[in-house]
């Protein structure tokens, strides 16, 4: 059996986009036939379970039972990834909790692959969120996702800014997730159905749907930048299923 | 019915002929198929609704909204050719929005064949757009359209790669009597007796210019 890898996508501000980021990587992972399971942590109402049903529970994170829920089953499951979307300001009491169990001590003698995508907003105190994130880095892969799906800026514009929080923690490593077309990701929205379905013109039980064309070409635009960016870091390869496979919706 | 043609006159600058060749595609489209549809993307110029306006809708590629309204026409095989008269002003916006949904590759799987007229100018915007449709656009359904009116000389070689479509020059007094808005290319045909005419002669000849684009078309189809 494969070493688990969990997934934490965060941030301790809200509306930044976790949800998003979330379903772009149950989609990439989908794409690439590694088998995922989620959890969401926005108890007792989940955004990512709206989306993908079949593979998220909601989950409440502050409650032990619900933490060994997701940890004391890691290696009993079979999908051997894990994702878990965590709600806005729970992110720094969540990595404690993990220090706490003994997780991370867990993730740096090289047992579980931890990795955490720690989606950044546009402000200071977001920022400040970045130095008190990694003191929990030991042993994880630790992402700074620019999201731009808001019109988000991240202080491009004061180099001296953006070098110390960017540059300021070693071994960090920036993903951006692009801006996707307002009225695609409304529709996406309305529809409830994950990105990849949403591109493949279906419906939530995989029925013939009538959405735009011209939505379906932005959003499919859109998720294969944000999966370019997955390529990148070479993501298939850190949660150890190999090399990403050739993908239906970039044919 | 094998495909749908989708027929995009554009060019990144203002009066070299657009709608001179969107009309001429249009009524031709019309005398042989008696049906056509067009779009008119032109409204900061000369325009084709003006000319036809019983077969000619406006559209907007300026918000998402617009482009859905026609993007989402152009997409259906229903068999009806489509002729866009694309303005300058909306040449790049309309392409980067090809490209971004991949509307020549969703086009192939729907049956559905666009052909792209470039009417060519000799100026450097010309020179710099025209490689940007390459990368987009396969050789096959890339046309060159060598308004003489316009070019006045040898089509810069860049161009001169693929396809080309030439219309000829017409002189001044029967430029002025075809830019009226109630002439009719086909309706002169019907009713000018004499076959001789240099203008009966023009549209004879562009004519059997986009017969021969269609076949072409056709035959790569098939």
């Amino acid at each position: 059996m494969a070493k688990p890898a969990v997934i934490v996508v965060g941030a301790d501000k809200g509306g930044v986009g976790k949800t998003t980021v979330s379903r772009t990587l149950l989609d990439y992972f989908s794409a690439n036939n590694v088998l995922t399971r989620a959890f969401d942590t926005e108890s007792p109402r989940g955004t990512l379970k709206r989306f993908h049903p079949d593979i998220t529970e909601i989950v409440d994170m502050t409650t032990t039972s619900d933490q060994m829920k997701i940890f004391d089953t890691l290696n009993t499951v079979s999908p051997s990834v894990t994702v878990i979307d965590v709600r806005a300001g729970l992110l720094s009491p969540a990595l404690a909790s993990l220090r706490d169990i003994g997780f991370l001590d867990a993730a740096k003698s090289g047992q579980i692959t931890f990795a955490v995508f720690h989606i950044l907003g546009p402000s200071i105190a977001s920022l400040d969120e970045i130095a008190e994130t990694s003191n929990f880095m030991a042993g994880a892969r630790y992402f700074l996702v620019k999201n731009f799906i808001n019109d988000t800026q991240f202080f491009q514009w004061d180099q001296a800014t953006y070098n110390s929080y960017f540059h300021r923690i070693k071994d960090a490593t920036d993903l951006t997730i692009p801006k996707l077309n307002e009225m695609a990701y409304e529709q996406v929205e309305v529809a409830s159905v994950p990105f990849l379905k949403f591109v493949a013109n279906k419906g939530i039980s995989d029925d013939a749907a009538n959405y735009s064309f011209v939505l379906r070409g932005y959003v499919r635009h859109w998720l294969a930048n944000v999966w370019s960016e997955y390529d990148r870091i070479k993501l298939t390869d850190i949660v150890g299923s190999g090399k990403p496979t050739s993908r239906g919706g970039e044919k | 019915m094998r495909h749908t043609p989708v027929y995009i006159v554009c060019s990144p600058r203002p009066l070299v002929g657009k709608t001179l060749v969107a009309r001429l595609l249009s009524e031709f489209l019309l005398l042989k198929n008696r049906e056509v549809t067009a779009f008119d993307v032109n409204l900061k110029e000369p325009s084709l609704l003006d000319f036809l306006p019983k077969i000619t809708e406006t559209a907007e590629i300026d918000d998402t909204v617009g482009k859905m309204a026609l993007m989402d026409r152009l997409i259906i095989h229903d068999g009806a050719p489509k002729v866009i008269d694309l303005g300058f002003h909306a040449f790049d916006e309309f392409f980067k929005m090809t490209e971004e949904i991949g509307f020549m590759k969703e086009a192939v799987r729907r049956s559905i064949a666009p052909v792209i007229l470039f009417v060519a100018d000799t100026d450097r915007v010309s020179a710099r757009s025209y490689p940007t449709l390459e990368r987009q656009i396969p050789p096959s359904a890339l046309v060159t359209v060598d308004n003489e009116y316009v070019v006045r000389g040898e089509l810069p070689p860049a161009f001169a790669r693929g396809k080309i479509l030439n219309i000829s020059a017409l002189p001044n007094f029967l430029k002025t009597y075809v830019d009226r808005l109630s002439f009719s290319f086909t309706d002169y045909l019907r009713q000018e007796k004499d076959s001789s005419t240099e203008l009966h002669q023009w549209i004879r000849r562009n004519y059997m210019s986009f017969r021969e684009l269609e076949l072409s078309m056709i035959l790569q189809g098939s």
